[in-house]
């Protein structure tokens, strides 16, 4: 029983059987196809996504971790050049003071040294005036040969002997 | 020779339902069916994170499809990727299916043209009274006047009727012409040979019909049918957008 159907003509069950036949196909496809590889691809999206982020995240971060040492490191600096400064200026005080002590220490030696000498000469003098007033006295009771009332003419003497000295 | 333009060969009928003739057109469309879901098959046998031979070509389809829907329709549209895509192929594949000469081209058949556009137009439908609802989709074939009602209503209608006819005209015209070229090409063929004696003629080939044919059926069946596959798809992404827009949109117009 073969024959030909119309060249332009519709037939109904071959419409009904491309109808199935898309459905099927449609199915088929869908699910074979289209929703696994869409969901690879998406998923394969999500993730190179994700990495990138947690890329950008990381540079940040490092980013972050190399300015805060870096600005640690000005601060030590900072800190070291302060220290160096105020150790300096600590020692300088401490030098004038040691010189300006040592400076006052000579000065006050100086002094004293010079006041022992004063004093040492006064009673050098002292000692010579007691001498030669005594020696005078001897001296003149000899050549007087007469006994001197001693204490009489010491003051005498002594105010004669003085005004040598000096 | 004989050139007989005929429709789709009838194998036989089964006698059900005032008779269901199974044609050449049904048994291309199964054909058509089974290749495509064999190589869905090979494609996406081994789906793996990082693509490797087959499933890269299976993703640069997929990909290339779902860009075109997307920058058709619009993201929000990514939903008709499947239906869109397996019109496509089932177009593209029927149309070439002729070139076996084993099969007649599905898309040569206005039954199969007709029952797609259909498809579409039913889906563009739903898209519509669902997004829309039925009475104001109802009401925007009185618009911009109540006047041209009828003129709109029969637009509706011509919109399927001259889906399927554009692609059933253009596949089913390529393969009347490549008939004929045959034909004439055979007939240049005897009339060249026809001084020899007439034993001999039958045992030359038709040697014409080497070579010229196939310049011409690259135009008329590789790309006629990628273009009407692609012209196909392309017109139901675009009714099947227009019948969905983005949400922000329906909000708007409600």
């Amino acid at each position: 029983m073969e024959g030909f159907e119309q060249f332009i003509g519709v037939n109904f069950w071959t419409m009904i059987f491309a109808w199935c036949n898309l459905l099927i196909l449609y199915f088929i496809l869908r699910k074979l196809l289209f929703k696994p590889i869409m969901n690879m691809i998406e998923s394969r999206q999500k993730e190179i996504d994700d990495i990138y982020e947690k890329a950008e995240e990381y540079r940040t971060d490092a980013a972050k971790t190399k300015a805060e040492y870096e600005w640690k490191l000005d601060q030590v600096k900072a800190e070291g050049e302060e220290y160096l400064k105020n150790t300096v200026k600590l020692a300088r005080k401490k030098e004038e003071e040691i010189l300006k002590e040592a400076g006052e220490r000579a000065e006050r030696t100086l002094k004293r040294a010079e006041e022992q000498i004063e004093l040492e000469r006064k009673r050098a003098v002292n000692e010579v005036k007691d001498e030669v007033s005594g020696m005078a006295i001897e001296i003149a009771a000899a050549v007087i040969e007469r006994d001197i009332d001693e204490a009489e003419h010491k003051a005498l003497i002594d105010s004669f002997i003085s005004g040598m000295g000096e | 020779m004989d050139i007989n333009i005929t429709g789709p060969k009838i194998y036989f009928t089964i006698p059900i339902f005032g008779g269901i003739n199974v044609t050449q057109t049904m048994v291309s469309l199964l054909a058509v069916t089974i290749l495509v879901t064999v190589v869905a098959f090979i494609l996406t046998r081994k789906i793996e994170k990082r693509p490797s031979g087959k499933q890269v070509i299976a993703e640069k389809l997929v990909g290339m499809l779902t860009d075109m829907v997307v920058e058709t329709m619009g993201a929000h549209n990514k939903r008709f990727v499947p239906f869109i895509g397996t019109l496509f192929v089932s177009s593209m594949l029927g149309s070439l299916i002729g070139m076996t000469q084993i099969f007649r081209s599905t898309t040569a058949d206005l039954s199969t043209t007709a029952a797609w556009a259909i498809a579409t137009i039913l889906v563009v439908w739903y898209g519509n009274i669902k997004n829309f609802g039925l009475l104001t989709w109802l009401k925007g074939f009185t618009e911009p006047i109540p006047l041209l009602t009828p003129m709109n209503i029969i637009s509706e209608i011509a919109t399927p009727i001259s889906m399927a006819f554009r692609h059933f005209g253009n596949v089913a015209g390529g393969g009347v012409l490549m008939t004929i070229v045959y034909g004439a090409l055979s007939g240049l063929s005897s009339l060249v040979f026809a001084w020899l004696p007439e034993a001999v003629i039958e045992f030359i080939p038709p040697v014409f019909q080497v070579g010229i044919p196939a310049v011409l059926s690259i135009y008329f069946d590789l790309f006629s049918g990628f273009v009407q596959a692609l012209v196909f798809s392309l017109l139901s992404m675009v009714y099947i957008g227009m019948a969905n827009p983005p949400r922000e949109e329906i909000q708007k117009n409600k």
